[in-house]
């Protein structure tokens, strides 16, 4: 690759990773300034999705010309960008699933909440059942 | 010596069982991770080998610990998926700048809300892939999801009126939509459209 090539794909390299490293950054903020626990997962888990797929873009742009087995090692970032992408999502839900069911949130923020309707129909159910069946 | 054969007769049909839980399509894709993990796609002579591996390993993880089948399975759109892609990665970008300017709004703190997507398909792969994208796109998360109806409630961020939650029902919709189109098998695609049709008539 010529000279001039790999001067240029150096600078894209570094936007992306200063891109991702400020997304990061903004992810941090997030995380003090947001109010409860539901806002916060945002802030927590999604920028910085974004924020690691560029800096591994970046990443791979700088290791791509470096030397002749350079393309091979992409493979390595793609499996973290691959499993990032396929877990953040499981770790997030889980623990927004445990912090609503368990009233770790403020409701005076929340505007329209149709899962409550659900939750209480489901409980009336349950009490109705166990008052209704044995103690055993 | 009897009870020693009828055991080995034994033995041979569990190994069979588990072997006929095997499943190919499973074992290549984990293969071809093996074989990123250890830079196997290198023209080399040992990357015959590290390939040969990984598919050995494969099938004794997917014997030790089987698991159900992918029913219905799915199906790759090229075009379509393609423009999933880029969709979800426009998407992504889009969301991030709009979560970076309520985390640095000043005033008062960000308000939200809850809302229900019933989902139009009826495969639990769309659902969980649906789930997925919607989890990584920025300023939504994923609350509950309730199986046998296929209901998503997901926590959107910065919905603060009845017209935004509304907004990003549809937009979740429209997800779903590309996501079937994408990777949706036919009986996916048509009952996608199906449930579209039956909704342009009732509104």
């Amino acid at each position: 690759m010529s000279d001039q090539l790999v001067n240029v794909l150096d600078w894209i390299a570094i936007l992306c990773i200063l891109a991702g490293a400020m997304l990061s950054f903004v992810a941090a903020v997030g995380l003090v300034r947001f109010p409860d626990l539901l806002s916060r997962m945002h802030a927590a888990a999604k920028p910085q999705v974004l924020g690691l797929l560029l800096v591994l873009v970046g990443i791979a742009l700088r290791l791509v010309p470096q030397e002749d087995t350079g393309t091979f090692s992409v493979g390595t970032l793609l499996l973290v960008g691959l499993f990032q992408v396929v877990t953040v999502p499981v770790a997030g839900h889980i623990a927004a699933r445990v912090g609503y069911r368990t009233g770790r949130i403020r409701e005076d923020l929340v505007v329209t909440d149709e899962l409550a309707d659900r939750l209480d129909t489901k409980r009336r159910a349950e009490a109705a059942q166990k008052s209704g069946g044995s103690t055993a | 010596m009897n009870d020693l054969n009828t055991r080995k007769k034994q033995g041979v049909r569990a190994f069979r069982h588990r072997l006929g839980k095997v499943q190919i399509p499973v074992a290549l894709g984990m293969t071809v991770v093996w074989m990123l993990l250890f830079d196997g796609f290198q023209p080399r002579t040992e990357s015959l080998g590290i390939a040969l591996l990984g598919f050995t390993v494969s099938v004794a993880i997917m014997m030790v610990f089987p698991l159900p089948p992918i029913v219905p399975g799915f199906r790759f759109w090229p075009v379509q998926g393609v423009r999933m892609f880029f969709y979800v990665l426009v998407k992504m970008a889009v969301a991030s700048f709009q979560v970076t300017a309520q985390v640095f709004r000043p005033g008062p703190p960000v308000k939200s809300s809850v809302v229900s997507v019933r989902l139009r398909t009826d495969s639990d792969l769309m659902l969980v892939c649906t789930a997925i994208t919607v989890s990584v796109i920025p300023g939504s998360v994923i609350v509950e999801v309730a199986q046998p109806e296929h209901v998503l409630y997901v926590h959107v961020l910065g919905a603060e009126s009845e017209a935004e939650a509304e907004k990003a029902k549809e937009d979740i919709l429209e997800l779903e939509e590309r996501i079937v189109r994408a990777l949706g098998t036919r009986e996916n695609i048509a009952e996608l459209e199906a449930a579209q049709a039956a909704g342009k008539g009732n509104t």
